[in-house]
């Protein structure tokens, strides 16, 4: 489900940084995007490791 | 003795955005279409019956100052025209987040609104909107 972060400060019942889904709200999330109340949570990417052992034998 | 409340500083919000501090006017409007049963035999005209048959007819009219400033009124209604939304009111901002007997929520679900005026300006005045949602099922919270 998608993340979001709260932008202003007119979001009932959260604060500016929040992080809510859809389902936290009862507005509509199209329009909260366009007003700018919240903007998408980028999504992090996973860390990979690297094997960066070059021990030769 | 009876007490009224005088709803004189609610709290509301539309599309979940707190504009309390814009509104300046608010009016709910909890209705039903009237349905006339009158049959042959009665004296007298009767309307709907013991249990709820018709539909709910609800109206909230709101006056908010415009404001063009991000996250303000003007970006945050613009976009519902032509939309249904939710709204919520209650007579105190506690009300909101809490509900009680004495300070209920009520929640507009579905309620449109047709029309805005994104210009109203008049010279030496500061600029108001007045907004009317209609439709929707409204609901009470009192917990």
């Amino acid at each position: 489900m998608a993340t979001y972060i709260v932008t202003s400060d007119r979001l009932a019942g959260f604060k500016r940084g929040d992080e809510i889904q859809a389902s936290d709200i009862d507005g509509n999330i199209e329009h909260l995007l366009e007003a700018g109340h919240i903007s998408p949570q980028a999504s992090k990417k996973s860390a990979k490791t690297k094997d960066t052992d070059t021990a030769k034998e | 003795m009876a007490t009224t409340v005088y709803l004189s500083n609610p709290a509301l919000t539309i599309n979940s955005v707190d504009l309390t501090d814009q509104a300046t006017s608010a009016t709910l409007t909890f209705a039903y279409d009237q349905l006339e049963t009158t049959a042959f035999g009665q004296t007298a005209r009767s309307y709907g019956a013991s249990s709820v048959t018709s539909l709910q007819n609800n109206t909230f009219e709101v006056e908010l100052y415009q404001s063009y400033a991000a996250s303000e009124t003007e970006a945050s209604i613009y976009s519902l025209v032509g939309i249904q939304t939710t709204i919520t009111i209650s007579p105190t901002a506690a009300g909101l987040a809490t509900p009680s007997t004495t300070a209920p929520k009520y929640t507009l679900t579905g309620a449109y609104l047709s029309s805005h005026t994104p210009i109203s300006a008049s010279l030496g005045e500061l600029s108001t909107v007045t907004l009317t949602f209609t439709g929707g099922t409204l609901t009470k919270a009192v917990a």
